[in-house]
């Protein structure tokens, strides 16, 4: 948009007295907020503040973002990876570990809704005005770039009612003009067509509040959270239970239904090549110690929806169960979710958590035991079909009441013992009378559970947009004018004119193709269908 | 299945092939072009032949191509632009399809052909690298949603590859052009048909800018043409491989660069270029707005979030601002023209960047690479 104001240049202004030196006047801060909302009105500002929000995305890309790789930022900060410290230090001021989440991306981002809706006023003002204006009256029709004269035996008035309906059908808005109003004193019918050029412009940007709201939405009202269940085992939907929370302001810890969710079985299957086939995991919901529902699949890309909820299948694990016992004692008994690092799982289990001796147990498993040429043990395949468990057991001062994270205990020298065990074996005495089970290995499975409201705003602002952009690019705005009157051999004259103001290539053959229906429609004597003039664009060169 | 799996792969160097040779009979092709000092062209009676031969062959290509995807997806029994090898020869179809049938067909800009095969063959040639053979994907990527957001994706992509053949060439062209009337101490006007609107071929409307096409070699030194394109081809293989690949690359970027040069006079004025690139650009954006929108509905199915900020949806969102930040700047008086063509073309690295770079170094849920 051009911004067609054109302000005087005070200092130059020939009506200042002269002789008089002009102070630089400092602008109040009325002016400022003036003068840089005029800046911001201005399309290359809006053009400058989208390529700023562009380049910060793609700064997000090369340097790790907290939110989504905290463990890399974390690295990072500390100096064992990346540029090191102090730079580190530096993109932390500038918010460039979390380029989303920074104030200057959301000033960036309210500068340009700032820029839209100033763009957007004038024009849904004007636009506005458009749409509700009828069709002006058409002057000079001979002289306009696209216009044809026909001849037809009805009167003046039956002609245009006939141009009319075929005007109709092409979904032309028309007027008839009064006879007094028309500078050639002939009836005249004005038609106009293509308002959708600016609507679906304004409907794009427009798009874009809606996609904000959306977001909004979803940020204060959102939860998403992960957990992670082994088969057999249940959780229940309260704040406390998940891990990597993220919930909006207004998800307060209320709000959580409270519904529990058993992991019956999970499945996992492989094609023969050994890629995964399916995960699949078997849930019942239960509410109030009622199952409400049982047997659901829950699947990639078939999430499970429950009471505005929804549970979606992330990973899976091995769950080893494992029993630790004193002699009859039993120190120790649960199934240990272990994690994948390169094909082996690994995971501890904290058995003894009282000082002064507390025991503990590094785990190690191998789902398809295999030996390799150099004597060393891996895994065939990712099928527990030879799962071999090796445990190496600590005791002494670990730390494990302060270690939040099992696997972050204290590891002083060399652990006490080991074991390699497969299932249902238990390990020989390992120090004094302590015995190691592996009685089974069940799996375990991670969901995320989440509750994304906004998620039809948004989608209802995409298709505002997609509708927008296409009809903003293909729209065109054109009229037409037809004019007839009565010549003196007691014919009638209808003069066809049209102009676009976009896309006038396209025009002129819309213009010739109604041309030709008129022709058609119009009764003639024979041979006065020969008598016409035609000036299309298309042959002007 | 395993026959399935050979055929497809036996079809996809046809078709390569095919495409190899179209583009250098296309190359030579314009050389049997006579050109009137008006700027008129038509081919001699060889070059209409060697024209000819160019579509059959191309079209034969195309045939095997279309034969090498359909035996893929037997194959593998599901679609078959799943990973990168799929999704490149996919993109270089649909290119190969929508230059034949759009610009050559449709719009009579037959000297395009041999570019649009360059693109088609580098596209088949980066994806014959990254060859794996037929067989299932992992559970997250069996979804109708990423179908759709695949397929769309990849289309708009094809599209985009079009246009940025339309843009390099304008901003070769329109520096000729622009020198000529230099020399001749005309204002030059022609270079771009300005505003955003789609027209059909403008042809008669381009006023002739150049009066002799063939003076456009002499103002335009061919170093240029030879150097740019080879180290930028260098830069890319060095990034995306290492220095030997680069350096193999470089050659084949000085060579296609050495072709325009010598398109030069051969190529529709640069006016109509710019047009065209505006006008397949502004066909493939809202494809490109559908494949995000389904893409990140597929998100939200395939892991609870549709839109997270991983490095494909980042760099989606920068190549689609950039594309809109070239319509506006089509749309904004003092940026249309080279300017705009310039962010055009960024945006088309962009999304270049996106696909392979992302993929292959940036580790993100979307690297299904491997
Ligand atoms: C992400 C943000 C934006 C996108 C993707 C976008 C995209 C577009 C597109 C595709 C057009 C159509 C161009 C045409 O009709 O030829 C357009 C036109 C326009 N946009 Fe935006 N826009 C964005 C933000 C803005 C902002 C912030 C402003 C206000 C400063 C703005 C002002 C305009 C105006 C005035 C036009 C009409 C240009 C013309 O037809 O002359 N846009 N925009």
């Amino acid at each position: 948009m051009a911004e067609t104001t054109t302000r005087t240049q005070n200092a130059t202004d020939p009506r200042q007295p002269t002789g008089w030196a002009r102070l630089p006047i400092i602008p109040g801060p009325w002016e400022t907020l003036l003068a840089v909302w005029r800046r911001l009105r201005k399309m290359s500002t809006a053009l400058v503040l989208l390529f700023s929000l562009a380049i910060a995305s793609i700064v997000a890309t090369f340097i790790p973002q907290a939110p989504l790789v905290p463990d890399t930022v974390a690295n990072w900060r500390a100096g064992t990876a990346g540029p090191g410290a102090p730079i580190a230090r530096m993109f932390d001021a500038a918010g460039l570990f979390d380029v989303f989440g920074s104030w200057w991306f959301t000033t960036l981002t309210v500068l340009l809704v700032v820029s839209l809706t100033g763009c957007l006023i004038p024009r849904y003002r004007a636009f506005w005005r458009n749409v509700r204006r009828p069709p002006a009256a058409g002057r000079n029709l001979e002289r306009l770039s696209n216009h044809t004269v026909l001849r037809t035996t009805l009167d003046p008035t039956a002609a245009l009612a006939v141009v009319d309906g075929l005007l109709a059908r092409r979904r032309f808005r028309r007027r008839a003009i009064d006879v007094t109003t028309t500078r050639s004193g002939r009836e005249q019918i004005a038609a106009e067509r293509g308002h959708w050029r600016e609507g679906g412009n304004l409907l794009f940007h427009t798009a874009f509040y809606v996609l904000l709201i959306g977001v909004a939405v979803a940020q204060a009202f959102g939860f998403a959270g992960q957990i992670n269940v082994v088969e057999g085992g249940t959780f229940t939907d309260t704040r406390i239970v998940y891990g990597n929370v993220r919930a909006g302001r207004y998800f307060g810890i209320d709000d959580h239904r409270g519904f529990q969710v058993r992991l019956d079985d999970f499945d996992a299957s492989y094609h023969a090549n050994g890629t995964p086939d399916d995960f699949v995991s078997t849930v019942s919901i239960i509410e109030d110690g009622d199952v409400v529902r049982s047997g659901v699949r829950v699947r990639p890309n078939h999430p499970l929806r429950h009471d505005g909820m929804k549970l979606y299948q992330l990973r899976f694990g091995m769950a080893p169960h494992v029993i630790v016992k004193a002699g009859d004692t039993v120190l120790f008994d649960d199934r240990v979710m272990l994690g994948n690092s390169g094909g082996v799982w690994t995971g501890t289990a904290k058995v003894k958590t009282s000082s002064p001796d507390q025991i503990a147990l590094d785990l190690a498993l191998l789902p398809d035991f295999a030996v390799d040429d150099r004597g060393r043990p891996f895994s065939r395949s990712e099928q527990p079909d030879a799962p071999v468990l090796f445990a190496d057991l600590w005791v002494g001062e670990l730390g494990l009441e302060r270690a939040v994270d099992a696997s972050r205990f204290i590891r002083e020298g060399e652990p006490v013992a080991g074991t390699t065990l497969v299932p249902g074996g238990t390990s020989d005495p390992l120090l004094a009378n302590l015995t190691v089970e592996f009685a089974d290995l069940p799996l375990w499975s991670g969901f995320q559970v989440s509750h994304a409201p906004g998620r039809w705003t948004m989608l209802a602002g995409s298709v505002l947009l997609l509708v927008g952009l296409i009809s903003s690019l293909y729209g065109y705005r054109r009229r037409v004018w037809v004019e007839a009157h009565r010549t003196d051999d007691g014919m009638t004259t209808v003069v066809v004119a049209g102009v676009a103001l976009q896309r006038k290539v396209v025009f002129a053959d819309a213009f010739a193709a109604l041309v030709a229906a008129v022709r058609t429609a119009l009764p003639t004597e024979a041979g006065a269908a020969a008598q016409e003039t035609t000036m299309t664009d298309a042959h002007h060169g | 299945m395993r026959t399935m799996a050979d055929l497809s792969n036996t079809l996809f160097f046809v078709a390569l092939g095919a495409y190899i040779a179209a583009m250098v009979a296309a190359f030579f092709a314009m050389a049997f072009t006579r050109v009137a000092v008006d700027g008129r062209m038509a081919p001699t009676v060889t070059g209409r032949r060697m024209g000819v031969t160019v579509t059959v062959l191309a079209a034969t290509g195309l045939a095997a191509h279309v034969g090498s995807v359909v035996a893929r997806g037997v194959a593998a029994d599901r679609v078959p632009w799943a990973n990168m090898y799929e999704y490149s020869s996919v993109m270089a179809l649909v290119a190969v399809a929508g230059g034949l049938l759009v610009v050559q067909w449709r719009m009579g800009f037959g000297h395009l052909m041999g570019f649009v095969l360059a693109a088609a063959v580098l596209m088949m040639s980066a994806g014959a690298m990254l060859f794996v053979p037929a067989g299932p994907t992992v559970p997250a990527l069996e979804s109708y949603w990423l179908k759709i957001h695949v397929t769309a994706m990849v289309s708009a992509s094809a599209i985009f590859i079009l246009a940025a053949v339309a843009t390099v060439l304008y901003l070769a062209r329109d520096a000729g052009e622009r020198r000529l009337a230099d020399r001749s101490g005309q204002r030059y006007t022609a270079g771009t048909v300005g505003a955003a609107s789609i027209d059909v071929t403008e042809r008669e409307h381009a006023p002739a800018a150049v009066s002799s096409p063939l003076e456009l070699r002499r103002v335009l030194s061919p170093v240029w043409f030879v150097v740019a394109p080879a180290a930028f081809f260098f830069v890319w293989g060095l990034m995306k491989y290492d220095v030997v690949r680069g350096t193999s690359m470089a050659p084949v970027g000085a060579l296609l660069g050495v072709a325009a040069w010598y398109a030069l006079p051969y190529l529709p004025p640069a006016a109509q270029l710019d047009n065209l690139a505006y006008r397949i650009t502004a066909f493939a954006l809202p494809i490109f707005t559908f494949a995000i929108v389904c893409g990140a509905i597929w998100a939200e199915e395939a892991w609870g979030r549709y839109w997270g900020w991983d490095p494909k949806e980042t760099g989606s969102f920068f190549t689609w601002v950039l594309y809109a930040a070239y319509l506006h700047a089509r749309a904004t008086y003092g940026w249309r023209g080279r300017r705009a063509a310039w962010v055009g073309l960024s945006a088309f690295v962009a999304l270049m960047v996106t696909y392979f770079a992302v993929n292959l170094v940036v580790v993100g849920l979307h690297s299904y690479a491997t």
